[in-house]
């Protein structure tokens, strides 16, 4: 016999086209497309250069902590504790800028460093005990944002000196740096995902722990890792937003934690885990960068900006199901 | 084969709360052997393998791999000493790749830098041992479930155990596959690796074990050799009374009014043309090979999904359901193929799960009327001869096949005219089985219900169905009276 018995009824080569459709992040390129043409014939100065900058450098803040929310939730977890520890590293590495006298160049590594120990804190009880991620986070989100206070008693720490806010400040062939790091990050991730071991774990744990259990995988070192990289890039988002306004401010990171889930969620990554990707999150965080602005140059009112941004995450929920559906 | 075992496990005992699924078990494996393990659903045998594979920890007992005592605390322990498991329930990662499910953990390459081309050939090989139609490259959601259960041993096997656990392989494979897996795990064995096998075909057990042991309520009952183990004999082991006699009279339906016509009936890729009738009171079986289009064809007839074209009648009159609800409200019933993904609701407990569907009977004025409930489940599931510990358990602790059980109880306890049922007897022990058939054809009998009943067992449709229905590759090859049918027949027309 010259064909296999078993061969479904018809299955065919798929188009170009259906392939692009399966992508998880398809539809966020297409909407984020389609409201770059649009606001670049309502509002003329959308497209400048100086409004370019402003917009990705907005996407990057956001978009770092996005990254590391997005390997917890390839795992299956979720991190509602990223905000306040951007907040605590930014003051930490701040305070051990000014007041311990590390060198402005180590205070990068340093403040990452401490955010993994934060990260860590929740990978602790989540993979270690095996406590709900939400629960935790929870916890450490308060216990978090509470030290930022008791440390700075709302009072910001500034200045931070030229040498350190190079980082927040400065540009590269006209990028600015926060920027240029966030790609670089973004770029190493999509790496990892693809490449290394590590990164097909996460996506092994989060879309079948049982599974995973059984092929011999070190389930609970994935996990760990995955909350510890979150508090990472949680932290170097925090003190890039420090270098970049001069001052450790007890308010850094707040409101990030909405933008980073749902920038994740647009790229089409899965709560349930085991389902998204890197690109998609960048691309959502663009896409949440871009609305602020465009809400701004139409001069549209602040506060309608929450309700738009509402809006397009329901239709982009919308528009997973139908792709999903066919 | 030598005198060193190279597994033995001593004294094995395993409670769970109350329960005592494994009471003291010792057996042995040997280079190069195949010992299959028998007994009834719930005797313990997939608890025992879970210990033997690092899944479980024995409350009592040892274990030794050549001669030496050995402590497993994960499955990964048990994996560095050699002994991997391809288990009974589906446990893949649905949105990888076969070829990164067969090699999960274990990519080629260096950690940090994966080879892929070297991942996906060396996948691809371990599959093509097993069976050579998967695509290595198609996600598993675009699998069926028997070619899931083949991933699943290609991706044990690919661990290079020395010692593998097949727990319950083809209960969800056709014949072909079975075939090819026999030879399989024969090819390895004959290298001198070792296998453990479970399964309720019997007379598989027979052609390819060295060695058979049998377990009653987790109780080591004996080890006997393939020469040795007539059905009648493993039955007596396993159920500790001789083998009830299958097979049930032939009756005469052509006389009989037709409830549910057919005609047709066309969905893109699944089933091309399909036309039939099926009389009151009948049973009409439904033989096909895997990717037959024998589930697709339930599915859409339970209105879960819309034909292209064709036409459906029930009683006389033109149907069109939009949505299983409105199947179930003219008298369908579905039964499903796959019960871990579609029959079961894990969180509720077994009497829950089986009076869901129907729960508006034991609807008090502000409560459920729970005794009522109870009492109603505890029928049934004495009838199903099904074993449990309390009815207020979750179901999932439950085994495989008792689990099954109760979900075909759920649709006996509601009144139907039509009842499909995919792969009801899958995972079932073969007295219960009997029983199972037994109880459909009552329900034909005593209620006129007619059943639409899909199996991969010829055995099983030659002993009860009326006719049967004959599918391949999504064609209606031809229906079959019972009279006239044979397995050797039925092969031939769906390869026809
Ligand atoms: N996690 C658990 N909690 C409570 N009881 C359990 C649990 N797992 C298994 N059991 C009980 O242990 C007994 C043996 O179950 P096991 O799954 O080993 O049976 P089995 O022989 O594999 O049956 P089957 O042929 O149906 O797969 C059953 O009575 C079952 O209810
Ligand atoms: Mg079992």
């Amino acid at each position: 016999m010259d064909t296999p018995l078993t061969e479904t009824p018809a299955r065919r080569e798929k188009s170009l086209m259906a392939r692009f459709w399966q992508w998880e992040a398809s539809g966020i390129l297409v909407a984020l497309v389609v409201l770059t043409v649009a606001l670049s014939i309502a509002a003329d100065n959308f497209l400048s250069s100086y409004n370019m900058t402003v917009v990705a450098r907005q996407a990057a803040f956001v978009g770092l902590v996005a990254l590391g929310q997005t390997l917890v939730l390839l795992v299956g977890g979720i991190d509602l504790s990223v905000g306040a520890a951007a907040g605590l590293s930014a003051i930490v590495g701040s305070i051990a800028l000014t007041q311990w006298g590390i060198h402005p160049y180590l205070i990068i590594p340093f403040t990452m460093g401490f955010g993994f120990l934060l990260g860590s804190i929740n990978g602790v009880f989540v993979a270690g005990l095996r406590l709900n991620p939400f629960i935790v986070t929870l916890a450490t989100w308060e216990i978090f944002a509470g030290m930022t206070l008791v440390i700075t008693k709302g009072y910001p720490i500034r200045p931070l000196g030229e040498k350190f806010t190079v980082f927040g400040q400065g540009e590269l062939f006209g990028v600015p740096l926060p920027v240029l790091i966030f790609i670089l990050l973004a770029a190493v991730l999509v790496w990892m995902l693809r490449q290394t071991r590590l990164g097909r774990n996460i996506f092994a744990v989060g879309g079948n722990r049982d599974a995973a259990v059984l092929a011999g995988i070190r389930v609970g070192r994935v996990e760990f890792v995955a909350y510890g990289m979150a508090g990472m890039l949680a932290a170097l988002a925090g003190i890039l937003f420090a270098s970049r306004m001069d001052a450790g401010q007890p308010s850094v990171g707040e409101g990030w934690l909405m933008g980073a889930i749902t920038a994740a969620i647009l790229g089409g990554t899965s709560l349930r885990g085991g389902q998204g990707s890197i690109v998609g999150t960048v691309l959502g965080a663009l896409l949440l960068a871009v609305l602020a602005n465009g809400t701004v140059l139409m001069n549209v009112s602040g506060f309608w900006q929450r309700v738009i941004v509402g809006c397009v995450v329901l239709v982009a929920v919308l528009v997973d199901l139908l792709r999903r559906k066919d | 084969m030598t005198d060193q075992p190279l597994f033995e496990a001593r004294n094995i005992t395993k409670t769970f709360g109350p329960v005592r699924a494994l009471n003291d078990v010792s057996l042995t494996l040997f280079p190069g052997e195949v010992h299959s393990i028998i007994g009834e659903n719930g005797a313990g045998k997939s608890t025992l393998m879970n210990i033997v594979c690092g899944r479980l920890r024995p409350t009592e007992g040892q274990l030794f791999v050549n001669g030496a005592e050995v402590q497993f605390h994960s499955p990964l322990e048990a994996q560095t000493h050699g002994i991997a498991i391809a288990p009974q329930e589906i446990n893949l990662v649905p949105h990888l790749s076969v070829a990164e499910n067969i090699l999960l953990g274990a990519q080629r390459g260096r950690a940090a830098a994966i080879d892929w081309k070297a991942t996906v050939r060396d996948a691809t090989h371990y599959l093509h041992e097993v069976d050579n139609s998967i695509d290595p490259r198609a996600r598993v959601t675009s699998l069926s479930k028997a070619q899931q259960q083949l991933v699943q041993i290609a991706r044990a096997a690919a661990t290079q155990a020395r010692i593998i656990i097949f727990d319950e392989p083809t209960a969800m494979l056709t014949y072909r596959e079975t075939e090819m897996l026999m030879d399989y795990i024969r090819r390895i064995t004959a290298e001198g690796r070792s296998a453990f096998y479970i399964s309720h075909r019997l007379d598989e057990v027979r052609d390819l074990s060295h060695r058979i042991t049998a377990l009653r309520d987790g109780v080591h009952v004996g080890c006997i050799g393939p020469e040795e183990a007539t059905r009648e004999k493993m039955v007596t082991m396993m159920a500790g009374r001789p083998a009830k006699v299958g097979g049930h009279s032939l009756r005469d339906m052509s006389d009989r009014p037709t409830v549910l016509e057919v005609r047709n009936l066309s969905r893109d890729h699944e089933f091309e043309d399909v036309s039939f009738d099926l009389r009151e009171g009948e049973i009409l079986g439904v033989s096909g090979l895997i990717g037959s289009g024998r589930t697709e064809l339930a599915k859409c007839l339970f209105g879960a999904t819309r034909a292209r074209s064709g036409a459906v009648r029930l009683d006389g009159k033109d149907v069109a359901f939009h949505a299983p609800i409105d199947a179930i409200q003219a008298g369908l019933i579905y039964l499903p193929e796959e019960r871990k993904q579609e029959g079961i609701f894990p969180l509720l407990s077994i009497a829950e799960n089986t009076a869901l569907p129907t729960i508006d009977r034991f609807g008090g004025l502000l409560t459920i009327r729970n005794r009522e409930m109870m009492e109603e489940v505890g029928k049934l599931a004495a009838q199903l001869k099904a074993k449990f510990n309390s009815l207020r358990d979750p179901i999932t602790s439950l085994s495989g096949g008792n689990q099954q059980k109760f979900i075909i109880a759920r649709w006996l306890m509601r009144d139907a005219r039509v009842l499909i049922m995919d792969e009801p007897t899958r995972g079932i022990d073969v007295n219960a089985k009997l029983e199972i058939q037994t109880v459909l054809r009552r329900l034909t009998e005593e209620r006129g219900l007619s059943i639409i009943l899909i199996s991969s067992e010829m055995e099983e449709l030659l002993d009860v169905a009326d006719r049967i229905l004959v599918m391949h590759e999504g064609e209606l090859k031809g229906i079959v009276d019972r009279r006239d049918a044979t397995q050797e027949g039925l092969l031939e027309l769906a390869m026809s």
